[in-house]
């Protein structure tokens, strides 16, 4: 449906399902007429940004109180490239704050509800965006993902999540959480859209000196071989067990050479990247004190006492633990026995990737070890939910780029798989993913409908 | 130290941390244009203000600015250059933390030949040359304070040297050295008024043979003045305490000028650490051979070495060539005027006599810089060549050089609109002279009887005749050969 010639059925449509997930932050429509002109390969098409990028005109909330109400300055150079090709941002999509969470109930203003059963997350950290695509009001959305933040999501709620190679966009607009693992990812309801996107983002900014040129697929992006990492009994919960299984068995029947592999390295990733992102972050969010811009506590007596209690009243606990675990790690002291021991680990687990990709062209593994669980600790307390992150870390810490598909609806709720590549082989992952979507389309969630251009 | 006691007994280590703004047109890791000066937050942006999703861009004129000054200062560079984060909150640091490098600075293990009071040098070492951010400014006004963010992210070269010095006076020489030499390379304008360059000062004594001593940090230092002042304090304080028995306490201590006293800031204890760890956003710097041979080929010739040659070069006296070379642009204007005229031997003599005595002497009473002024080297040297010439006196010179400061006008253009130069040519001095001396036949008689001195009288009427603008050598030389010649015989 066309929602330029809809309007108002496609603003119903879409006030209908934010009643019910609440995957914006801020939402206008109105400012996409004036836009919808802009000639491209993106022409007139909707999307969602999530709440970490800065896009002018809209507010850069992070989903923390501490900028609330803070409007973006500047727009951040993956948007502006997207808005150039055409393409419209028509609102700001909810996250866990500062992208700090796998549920999108750290947000501090309100929580998202997963398309499929709104009693349970959209995932996170960039829950808004993909529940967003999902319920059919954006083709696509841009999320980050630091740890899992897009592909996590993406799974929960049956869509495409791309985490690109790191440094193939520009970071440069994109708020700060972990500066070596963060990557702008994209959330899209087909394959088609997911490689449209990306392909329009990519390419190195004189803004982000550690963006690179994309150099192109050495291989034309073909996949012969697959690389599918052996799962250990019990690790995954029935129905993601169910479907990986199933995932495994389609690409031998679609005739790809399947190897098995382990990747020892894995039991590392958690840790690893707890150290180093949360590191990062306690530098990254020193700059919200109250003092420029956002919130800005009544209580303090001189600039040094506003920014303590600003920070204090002004962010959410479990980005403070994070602050504290980094500041923590970096103590002087103590960085050998965390800070550089994770950053050597981190070497040795890029090594151990590199080592099956001289095998085989893709890696097959989960994206997590459960389909979206339930609001609250019910289903999985904050712990074990950081620790479900091991499937989707790996990618971050080095570097490469992947990919997860929506694979099967189990018990009602979409599961996903996840292909990692070698660096700059997204190509790869746009074509198995091609393959795998004539088999097994995103799967609409019941009552909703995809809307299209404007 | 003068006390020869103290001097005996006790070995003085002072370290200095010296802060250089460097020179470029925008700030170090953003476009805002790096100017000192402008009203309040003008020269601010997204990134210099820490808006969230800003990243940091690295100024590559700045990074060429630090490696001339690693290079000067005779450092090894670094294979890689890494930028670190320095964590500490303050509010007028927009990031909350410094961009600085600390592991893999641009340049490490230098030395500066430092030219002692005697005439001697001495090698103090250079611990590293990096490259930071500077912050912005807070200012408290009665219960208000302002924050003023356009010096943040403005690039910052710090130079850290080993605990080589010895003394407050020699602390003092090593920093007018090292200005000198870092505005010869046109990296800072050197400015310690305006905070272009900033210096702390730390300082510990100890028995001879034992080794550094517990070491305060002296902050607050806005002249070199103060800086010789602060750490003699501080030598005598510690010698005092260190006598009395008791021991110093690590600390950084304030000077205050007004009472010539430093005072405790704060303690070490207390202090941040700064949980350094490499800058994400910003790559290792790896600078190519050709890159780092082009910036040492564009290297100026340093002060030091340029006053050497200037000695042996032109022959002129070390004063002068001290004087000639304590600024670049006085050092280029010299050669530029003795270039003009390389068969001239004499003309590097002048041009130094000149330049210290005439021209400074107006600079001074202008507060001009020499590439300021209106004097250009073509100026100067088209001056000396009248006077050369005997178009002008010596005299008429000096006045056409104040001239030419206060017309902003050609020295030609100015002798010839006033008339300086239309003084008698020969001939018609000689009339003049004949005329005079026959109509004196006695005194002509009484000079050629001895009577030397009575030329004088010639001279003054002469002078008279020509409103003095015939030269006076001329006039001597005509006289003495028409005196000589006797009366005319018609
Ligand atoms: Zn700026």
């Amino acid at each position: 449906m066309k929602i330029k010639e809809n309007l108002d059925s496609y603003l119903k449509y879409v006030s209908n399902w934010e009643e019910k997930i609440g995957s914006f932050l801020e939402f206008d429509i109105s400012r996409t007429k004036g836009m919808s002109t802009v000639e491209g390969q993106l022409a007139g098409i909707p999307f969602g940004v999530k709440d970490n990028f800065a896009v002018e005109g809209f507010n850069i909330t992070c989903g923390s109180k501490i900028l609330e109400g803070v409007s973006a300055p500047y727009t951040a150079t993956s948007v502006a490239k997207l808005q150039a090709a055409g393409a419209v941002v028509v609102g700001k999509t909810n996250l866990d704050a500062f992208g700090m969470g796998s549920s999108t109930d750290n947000s501090a203003f309100k929580i998202t509800n997963n398309p499929w059963d709104t009693n349970r997350v959209a995932g996170g950290s960039s829950g808004g965006s993909a529940a967003a695509v999902a319920a059919g009001i954006v083709p696509f959305a841009l999320g980050s993902d630091t740890g899992g933040s897009v592909r996590q999501p993406a799974s929960f709620c049956g869509v495409y999540g791309l985490k690109p190679t790191y440094g193939v966009v520009s970071r440069y607009g994109l708020t700060a959480y972990a500066s070596s693992l963060d990557v702008v990812g994209v959330v899209a309801r087909t394959v088609e859209m997911t490689k449209t996107v990306f392909d329009t983002m990519k390419g190195q900014d004189i803004k982000d000196n550690t963006s690179v040129s994309h150099p192109g697929s050495r291989n034309n992006g073909d996949v012969k071989k697959i690389a599918v990492l052996k799962i250990e009994d019990g690790s995954l919960s029935d129905d993601v067990a169910k479907s990986y299984l199933e995932s495994r068995k389609l690409l031998e029947k679609l005739g790809y050479d399947i190897v098995e592999i382990e990747l020892p390295s894995l039991e590392y990733v958690v840790p690893v990247y707890y150290t180093i992102a949360t590191a990062e972050a306690s530098a990254n969010l020193a700059r919200y004190n109250g003092l420029r811009y956002g919130y800005r506590s009544k209580n303090g007596n001189d600039p040094g006492e506003i920014m303590q209690t600003s920070r204090d009243e002004g962010f959410g606990d479990e980005v403070k633990l994070r602050i504290l675990l980094g500041t923590y790690v970096l103590r002087s002291g103590f960085q050998d026995q965390f800070y550089h021991k994770a950053q050597k680990i981190r070497t040795a687990i890029r090594n151990e990737f590199d080592k099956i990709f001289e095998l085989a062209d893709l890696i097959m593994m989960p994206v997590f070890p459960t389909a979206a669980f339930k609001h609250g600790s019910t289903d999985l307390d904050p712990f074990q939910q950081k620790v479900a992150d091991r499937y989707t870390c790996a990618a971050n810490l080095t570097g490469l780029p992947a990919l997860a598909i929506p694979s099967s609806i189990e018990n009602g709720l979409p599961v996903g798989v996840q292909f990692t590549a070698p660096a700059f082989e997204e190509d790869r992952l746009f074509n198995i993913a091609k393959v795998l979507e004539k088999d097994f389309p995103s799967p609409l969630a019941p009552g909703t409908k995809n809307w299209s251009i404007i | 130290m003068k006390n020869s006691k103290t001097k005996a007994k006790y070995q003085t280590f002072i370290g200095l941390e010296v802060h250089i703004h460097l020179i470029t047109e925008s700030k170090v890791f953003c476009g805002c244009r790096n100017v000192f000066g402008s009203e309040p937050n003008t020269n601010v942006c997204p990134v210099c203000m820490g808006y969230p999703g800003v990243l940091p861009s690295l100024n590559e004129e700045a990074v060429k600015k630090a490696y001339q000054v690693a290079m000067a200062l005779n450092c090894h560079l670094n294979e890689k250059a890494v930028f670190e984060r320095k964590n500490y909150f303050y509010p007028d640091m927009p990031k909350n933390y410094q961009i600085s490098q600390f592991e893999f600075p641009f340049g490490v293990d230098g030395y500066f030949d430092l030219e002692l009071a005697d005439g001697s040098t001495r090698k103090i070492r250079i611990h590293d040359v990096h490259l930071e951010e500077d912050a912005g400014k807070m200012i408290h006004e009665g219960s208000q304070s302002k924050l003023d963010y356009n010096r943040a992210g403005t690039p910052l070269l710090e130079i850290v040297t080993e605990p080589d010095l010895v003394t407050g006076e020699e602390a003092e020489a090593f920093v007018q050295q090292f200005r000198q030499m870092v505005r010869y390379l046109g990296v800072t304008d050197g400015n310690m008024e305006e905070g272009s360059l900033r210096c702390d000062a730390n300082v510990s004594i100890n028995e001879f043979g034992k080794g550094l001593g517990t070491k305060t940090e002296c902050k607050n230092l806005n002249s070199s003045r103060f800086i010789k002042k602060a750490l003699e304090y501080e030598i005598k304080r510690h010698t005092k305490v260190i006598n009395s028995g008791d021991t110093i306490i690590q600390e950084t201590r304030l000077w205050d000028e007004s009472s010539s006293k430093t005072s405790s800031m704060r303690t070490k204890e207390s202090s941040n650490d700064y949980r350094y760890f490499p800058e994400p956003d910003l790559p290792p710097y790896w600078p190519e051979t050709k890159f780092l041979a082009d910036i040492k080929e564009s290297l100026v010739e340093l002060p030091g070495i340029r006053k050497n040659r200037f000695i042996d070069e032109y022959g002129i006296n070390q004063q002068q060539a001290l004087f000639l070379t304590s600024e670049k642009s006085m050092a280029d204007f010299f050669e530029t005027v003795v270039e003009g005229d390389i068969e001239d031997k004499s003309l590097p003599g002048t041009v130094a006599s000149w330049l210290s005595g005439n021209v400074q002497k107006i600079l001074n009473n202008s507060g001009q810089g020499i590439e300021e002024s209106s004097l250009s080297p073509r100026r100067l040297l088209s001056i000396l060549n009248m006077i050369k010439k005997d178009k002008i006196s010596t005299g008429i010179g000096k006045k056409v050089l104040g001239l030419v400061f206060e017309a902003d006008k050609d020295p030609e253009d100015i002798v010839k609109n006033m008339g300086l130069d239309e003084g008698p040519d020969e001939s018609e001095i000689f009339r003049i002279v004949s005329d005079i001396v026959d109509a004196n036949p006695k005194v002509a008689e009484a000079i050629r009887d001895g009577a030397d001195k009575q030329i004088g009288f010639f001279m003054g009427q002469v002078m008279k005749a020509t409103s003095g603008k015939a030269n006076p050598g001329k006039i001597q030389k005509l006289l003495r050969e028409k005196i000589l010649t006797g009366p005319e015989k018609n």
